[in-house]
């Protein structure tokens, strides 16, 4: 028989896990120290890149109306078994956090590519000498009742549910991609291509809400000076948060997306990034990861919607100034999609997964 | 002063004869590369996506002596732009890309298809038919008819030369094979005693396979089989070993008779494995499963994935493809498939091995798997 936890012990893990990330977050502790010291190799990030994500991007705090999200979400079960996965280092908290308001037992899986930020978690909640406590296993070993929580690669999600027996539960998490949406007629307010910038850079643009698309409403000469906006954001960014290490499929994908881009279009670069400019796209290329952005031009809701709709099961997450028109049909095609200001898109509330959407 | 239709056209002319001369073992009047930059000025001066790329190099095809120094049109641009020398008004063949619902189909448009079916016919008739003195059975995975697909020309082009009676075994694209009608064809094939050739993609020899649920077929002596592409975008993919093997052993030919062919719905002319010549004894630049052999008409090159500069024979990097009989769109494409390129021919490849993982960040891939 399950044990379930009351809403209060539940509330308590979350506030134990928090606290334990606030201590990597906080560069003056020996864990946070460590943090950093550590997840620039295994990541790939940079320093300052590892060192924004720790400070602006780890889940630190949660409002209560969020908590009681959070925990309407997720299920009951025996024992939930967490599948990390790598890069997004600090995407651990939520998922930690989430399994732990589902199971009074709790087993984490890391990526045999990042095994800092688990271990650390637990060694800050035993120092805590909190109650709460979860597992690390280098296996996976569900039983029938159990959850499974998978973040990752489709693939990686697929190798898990074909290895789990019947009557485990999978929560899958896959790829998905952010948008943003933006109504530039009359112009585009400058902290908008700052904004966006931010979110683009966090995670050097891996993460399930990372954007790398935006489509842009106005004028030929609107979009792209928002396009020429953001461009100029990122070569800031690019001396403030270098990148870190890219892939050379990476490297090759955003040569030919420059290229492409040539032909099609126009693009704008630095070192480290892309931001390329389709003023009258017959559909949207997806650029790689890695500071890369499609801006593409909109006439009106009616090309939005066509544009978005062979997407529409791959967005996470729309980023906006407002949420006018534009952004509120962005929404509602893309079902479970997350609504967050440009600023915002890699620090959504904690309410639930980071993803809301649920493969099956 | 030409105009740009009496260009196109004469264009068209001298790449059909250059390829019928290398077809015959003959010198080509004109060399590669003087044709080829040929067809590169008039791209250049008509295709507004080729002119921004050479804008960008800094490139001028009239200044040049070699088609490789100027750059490639990459295959994504044929999904979000018109890559085409000649107004839509003049197509008379449109051929899309095999779909995702994710991404935008590529479209090659041609203004005839002369060109394309001369190529086809001479490069496929060295792989295919080098043996061929009578009239073969088809037996074709695929409709009756799929204007839009370049491989369904290209195998209803071979039918129309080289076997009048050709047998069509779905009634769409997606529908699926059916067993009995396939062994009736072959039951068909055997009667006429002349060799059949079996013809569709990977994916649909898988299912006819499938289909057959291990039942044996007896085609005539000296049959042949050629599969083609991958399994991007299908539920199932099979290695390719094992999948000639199936091929051989249910239609009773012997492995090297079952041949790859490499072709892209942007190219005008295909590539091929030399195992049927060199079974049957034809020279060949290699007889190896996984080699694929360009015709005399097209180069292959495998370029540094990031500085797209050529590398050395048998360096791995990304292909680049200048295909001669690619008057009407791009002669130079610059594809993200991986492979290396030898005397023999050129072997693809997959991915990277141990490319480091993405994150959860939304891949190509993840749009090309969930056509």
């Amino acid at each position: 028989m399950t044990e379930e936890l009351s809403f209060e012990e539940r509330a308590a893990r979350v506030r134990s896990i928090l606290a334990a990330a606030r201590r990597l977050a906080d560069a003056r502790d020996p864990l946070g120290q460590e943090a950093r010291a550590r997840l620039p190799a295994v990541t790939g990030l940079s320093e300052a890149g590892v060192e924004l994500a720790l400070s602006r991007h780890l889940e630190t705090n949660v409002s209560p109306a969020d908590l009681e999200r959070l925990i309407a979400r997720a299920g009951s079960a025996p024992r939930v078994h967490v599948v990390l996965s790598a890069n997004v280092f600090a995407g651990a908290v939520r998922a930690i956090a989430f399994a732990s308001v589902t199971a009074p037992s709790v087993i984490v899986r890391a990526s045999t590519r990042e095994t800092v930020m688990a271990p650390l978690l637990r060694r800050a909640l035993r120092e805590a000498d909190d109650r709460f406590d979860f597992d690390l296993s280098s296996t996976l070993a569900a039983k029938p009742g159990d959850e499974v929580h998978v973040y990752g690669r489709r693939e990686t999600i697929d190798a898990v549910g074909a290895a789990m027996p019947r009557g485990v539960r999978i929560r899958a998490h896959g790829p998905g991609i952010g948008i943003a949406v933006i109504d530039a007629h009359g112009g585009v307010p400058p902290f908008a291509a700052e904004l966006l910038s931010w979110d683009v850079v966090a995670f050097d643009q891996r993460g399930c809400l990372s954007p790398r698309l935006a489509f842009v409403a106005g004028s030929a000469d609107e979009v792209d000076a928002f396009a020429v906006g953001v461009s100029e954001a990122l070569e800031r960014r690019e001396r403030e948060v270098p990148r870190g290490l890219i892939s050379a499929d990476e490297r090759s994908e955003q040569t030919l997306y420059r290229n492409t881009m040539t032909a099609i279009g126009k693009f704008y670069a630095g070192s480290s990034f892309s931001v390329g400019v389709d003023l009258a796209p017959r559909g949207v290329p997806l650029p790689p990861s890695g500071r890369n952005l499609h801006v593409a031009r909109v006439v009106d809701s009616d090309d939005l919607i066509r544009l978005l709709a062979p997407l529409r099961a791959s967005i996470t997450c729309v980023g906006h100034v407002a949420p006018g028109a534009l952004a509120v049909h962005a929404i509602a095609l893309a079902c479970g999609a997350r609504s967050l200001p440009l600023g915002s898109m890699q620090t959504p509330p904690l309410d639930g997964p980071v993803d809301l959407r649920e493969m099956v | 002063m030409l105009s740009a239709e009496e260009h196109r056209c004469r264009l068209h002319t001298r790449v059909r004869s250059f390829i019928e001369a290398s077809a015959r073992g003959d010198a080509a009047a004109e060399s590669f590369d003087g044709l080829g930059l040929a067809v590169l000025r008039y791209q250049a001066d008509h295709v507004a996506a080729y002119q921004r790329l050479l804008a960008r190099a800094g490139r001028d095809p009239g200044r040049v002596s070699e088609v490789r120094v100027l750059p490639a049109v990459p295959s994504d641009a044929f999904r979000f732009a018109r890559i085409a020398a000649h107004p839509p008004a003049d197509d008379v063949a449109l051929f899309r890309t095999s779909g995702t619902t994710a991404l935008p189909r590529g479209e090659h448009a041609l203004s005839t298809t002369e060109t394309y079916e001369c190529s086809a016919l001479a490069w496929g008739g060295w792989a295919l038919f080098c043996d061929i003195h009578e009239p073969l059975t088809a037996i074709i995975l695929s409709p009756r008819e799929n204007p839009e697909s370049s491989l369904h020309f290209m195998m209803k082009t071979f039918a129309a030369r080289f076997a009048p009676k050709a047998h069509y075994l779905q009634t769409s694209d997606l529908s699926a094979i059916d067993a009995d009608e396939l062994e009736r064809a072959c039951d068909a094939a055997a009667r006429a005693g002349a060799p059949a050739i079996v013809m569709g993609t990977s994916f649909a020899f898988v299912h006819a396979l499938d289909a057959l649920g291990g039942r044996r077929l007896q085609l005539p002596q000296a049959s042949r089989a050629m599969h083609t592409g991958g399994f991007k975008g299908r539920s199932r993919a099979v290695d390719a070993r094992e999948l000639r093997g199936h091929i051989a052993q249910t239609f009773g030919v012997s492995e090297g008779a079952v041949v790859g062919e490499y072709g892209m719905t942007e190219l005008s002319s295909q590539l091929y494995e030399g195992t049927l010549r060199g079974q049957r004894g034809f020279d060949t630049p290699s007889a190896t499963h996984g080699t694929f052999i360009p015709p005399p008409w097209m180069r292959v090159a495998a370029v540094d994935p990031e500085t797209l500069l050529p590398l050395a024979d048998g360096e791995v990097g990304i292909l680049r493809f200048e295909d001669l009989a690619n008057v009407d769109g791009a002669l130079a494409i610059q594809t993200a498939d991986r492979g290396r390129c030898t005397s023999a021919g050129v072997e693809l490849m997959g991915r990277s091995p141990g490319a480091p993982p993405r994150g959860c960040s939304l891949a190509l891939e993840d749009l090309l798997e969930n056509g």
